[in-house]
């Protein structure tokens, strides 16, 4: 009824096609208006893709199955759309698009990697851009500390506002229906060497912002802004300050706390019912030389949780203590109940690291409950301590982690090869989760790559310069996966091998996968079995996930196209053929 | 072939007359290099070496500092021409280890240690300018300037902002 409504109304406003009835609109505005009700309850609104990973549990999962593994095969494309933001700037050839589309209603807002936002409408069978909001971003500024790419990965809806990031380090309020900048606020300094390339969470009346450049001597933090008086809420730095809890895991006479990393570049997940906000945490820097921060470097590739209200931490679980290999923990941390024999229901947080492992947590505590890899190859260690989580050589009592010392890299054994690669394991890219089923889908990158350590000292620290303490090469070939872990039991259920690493991620619905291949294939796949029913080459480099929505009662399948990222510029060696995919920026849309 | 000409051609030609009107505006006398510096930006050198040329260890292994380099620029040219083998150094010019061979090696005879080929090849020009910019602007230079960093950014972005006096913290404050 209410759509029919809206529908009636906008074709008066395109008959009259008169900005004097502009103010005909408000009961429109008033009908879209993102509340912190339909934030909590997006699960109700089945057609609608409302946030970054679909949902506050972040399990990208939807229940909409119009398309289904009967019908899949009939799967073709409904319509593309041009976007722009393929030019350089800084240090980087091209951009790319790696965004998570935001549906509501019809209206499906994208961004490409120089973070302009453009509003599409998809009604009617057929896209049609409405506007696009271009903020300007300056290239080189950014550009030239972005360590992995031109990248921005969507926006969030509040209110009337599309809420989106900028490479140098904005927070954006555009205006739903004109696309003019409402407001704005510098929450990074690209001065720094911090940038933004992930894409905002709201919870309640704030929008949440992780930053990127632990490659930069940053010291990372999330921050809280209350987007009805623009300020900022609360900053949490996830690298202690001195004498605060954690701060003696930095154990070094460098002051290596202050420029320690752990940045926190992908969207997090929040737990309504106790308030807490989960967020993944990227690696110490520098990268490689973990002799120039002794100690386990908290709350570097860690997963922590924070008190929505204040931003203080609750709890913390670390994956990889004084990192030696780039494992960081950034990935977004999936919250799954899953019931136990005992007629119990075990509340967990489930996170697949760039280490090779996946973890599940009980998130209301922060403990360690069952890890495996999922990756094909594990060097580093030897597998996870069973009761804490741990890699089983970790030694507390040592400053200085050496794990696997045979294949570590390290001061002393300066070229090692690791296995995954310094790359994951899992990336940003999202997993999703598929309740009916409970199984768990992880977008993988079957790897193993080489580092070169090259020691740090202070002096080499400098504001907007690499500070890595080595680099990667890449002599071997890597592949992909789609590895379903079932999390009743902790076991991995299928593996799907594909000739690429997966740098995009996944969508779920009751009987689908849906995923994609930097060589240009989007594909979907037997929920149980992993089995390909569909595949269409798109003919540029899939580098972002799939959503699914539904308008005039039709699903549709959508996913942005265009390689850009880390992989073209540092891992594509291990991939030549990559080398002949163009740059490009187009959305498909996909229906039966 | 033909076409490549043609767009290089029309690439310096563009050089020459954006850098000629920007020193009518500004009266200072045209620097001879800025089609080097031009191929230096074109050729995605500042993807590795970075704007002021000390490229340095990061994510894509070490590019060597061009301030800090000794080659001349005959080796310069060469380097460029042919890339490094067994190193990320990429080749920048159309046919080389195939119809010119460099360090007296074919594509064959390099094998696995042939290095990349550059992203957009460069004419025999177009090497020497760039050859003639590194040795005019970042070969024996010191820390990068504020001067320096305009001059290759000119002032639109913010880029050059923390070379200004007293804006080099790195990082943030340690404690709170
Ligand atoms: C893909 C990255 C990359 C690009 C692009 C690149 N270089 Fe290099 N360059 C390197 C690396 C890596 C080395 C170090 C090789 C070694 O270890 O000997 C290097 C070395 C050099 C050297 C030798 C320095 C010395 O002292 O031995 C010169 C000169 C040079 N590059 C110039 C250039 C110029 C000019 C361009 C643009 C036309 C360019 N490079 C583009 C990566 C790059």
């Amino acid at each position: 009824m209410r759509i029919n409504v809206r529908t009636t109304l906008r074709a008066v406003l395109l008959a009259s096609a008169a900005f004097a009835c502009f103010n005909l609109a408000s009961p429109v505005r008033a009908a879209d208006e993102m509340t912190p009700e339909r934030l909590l309850n997006a699960e109700k609104e089945a057609g609608n893709w409302l946030h970054h990973h679909k949902n506050y549990s972040g399990t990208r999962f939807s229940t909409l199955k119009e398309i289904n593994k009967d019908n899949v095969k009939n799967l073709k494309v409904a319509w593309t759309m041009h976007l722009g933001g393929v030019e350089g700037g800084g240090i980087w050839s091209h951009g790319g698009l790696e965004g998570t589309p935001i549906v509501e209603n019809g209206m499906i807002y994208v961004t490409d990697g120089w973070g302009s936002v453009y509003k599409i409408d998809a009604r009617g069978g057929k896209g049609q851009m409405v506007w696009k909001m271009d903020p300007k971003t300056d290239h080189d500024w950014a550009g030239a500390i972005a360590c992995c790419g031109v990248d921005n990965r969507g926006v969030a809806l509040w209110g009337n506002l599309v809420v989106s990031h900028t490479l140098d380090g904005r927070l954006i309020a555009t205006n739903k229906e004109t696309g003019q900048v409402a407001w704005q606020r510098q929450v990074a300094d690209p001065d720094k060497g911090e940038v933004i390339t992930g894409a905002p969470l709201i919870v309640k009346n704030m929008a949440i912002s992780g930053v990127a450049g632990a490659e930069y001597g940053i010291r990372g933090w999330i921050a809280a802004t209350d987007l009805t008086t623009q300020k900022e809420v609360w900053r949490t730095h996830t690298i202690p300050a001195k004498g605060e809890p954690g701060s003696e895991t930095w154990k070094d006479s460098n002051d290596a706390a202050a420029a320690g990393g752990g940045s926190t570049w992908v969207t997090g997940t929040y737990d309504p019912s106790t308030d807490t906000i989960i967020w993944g945490v990227g690696n110490p820097g520098p990268d490689w030389d973990n002799a120039y921060r002794p100690g386990d470097n908290l709350y570097t590739d860690s997963s922590l949780a924070l008190d929505a209200n204040t931003g203080k931490i609750k709890w913390h679980y670390q994956h990889t203590p004084n990192d030696p290999y780039d494992y960081d923990s950034v990935a977004e941390n999936v919250l799954v109940d899953v019931p136990t024999p005992n007629g119990q229901t075990q509340k967990l947080a489930l996170e697949a690291d760039r280490n090779g492992f996946a973890y599940a947590i009980d998130r209301t505590n922060g403990k360690f409950l069952w890890g495996l890899p999922f990756v094909k190859k594990v060097t580093w260690t030897k597998g996870l301590d069973p009761e804490t989580g741990k890699p089983i050589e970790y030694d507390p009592k040592n400053p200085v982690q050496r794990y696997n010392a045979s294949v570590t890299p390290h001061r002393e054994n300066k070229i090692a090869d690791i296995c995954p690669g310094n790359m994951g394991g899992k990336n940003w890219p999202p997993t999703s989760y598929n309740p009916d089923l409970k199984l768990w889908y992880i977008p993988v990158i079957e790897s193993c790559n080489r580092i070169t350590v090259e020691e740090a000292t202070k002096d080499k620290l400098k504001a907007r310069e690499f500070w890595t303490g080595g680099g990667p090469s890449q002599p071997f070939k890597i592949t992909g996966s789609v590895t379903a872990i079932d999390v009743t039991t902790g076991k991995i259920a299928g593996k799907m091998e594909t000739p690429f690493p997966n740098l995009g991620g996944m969508l779920s619905t009751p009987d689908l996968v849906f995923t994609g291949q930097p060589s240009g294939e989007v594909m979907a796949l037997d929920a149980k079995t992993l089995q390909k029913l569909w595949e269409f080459n798109t003919g540029g480099g899939v580098n972002a996930p799939p959503v699914t929505f539904s308008v005039d009662g039709k699903q549709y399948v959508a996913i942005l196209v265009g390689l850009g990222g880390a992989w073209d510029k540092w891992f594509i060696e291990s991939t030549p053929e990559l080398k002949k995919i163009q740059p490009g920026s187009m959305l498909y849309v996909f229906a039966l | 072939m033909k076409f490549s000409a043609i767009t290089s051609t029309v690439a310096l030609a563009f050089v020459i007359v954006s850098s000629s009107l920007a020193s009518a505006q500004s009266a200072a006398p045209a620097d001879p290099t800025d089609a080097g510096k031009a191929v230096f930006k074109r050729a995605n050198c500042v993807g590795c070496h970075k704007w002021h040329g000390n490229g340095g260890g990061g994510y894509g292994g070490d590019a060597l500092s061009l301030r800090k380099t000794e080659l001349d620029r005959q080796h310069i040219i060469e380097t460029v021409t042919c890339g490094r083998p067994g190193t990320g150094m990429p080749y920048f010019a159309r046919g080389s280890y195939d119809t010119t061979k460099c360090y007296e090696m074919s594509r064959q005879d390099v094998g696995e240690r042939m290095p990349p080929e550059g992203g957009t090849f460069l004419r025999p020009n177009d090497i020497e300018a760039v050859a003639d910019y590194v040795l005019a602007h970042i070969k024996g230079r010191g820390e990068p300037t504020y001067d320096e960093c305009t001059a290759f950014f000119g002032n639109t972005s913010r880029v050059c902002d923390i070379y200004k006096a007293n804006a080099t913290q790195p990082a943030s404050e340690p404690s709170k």
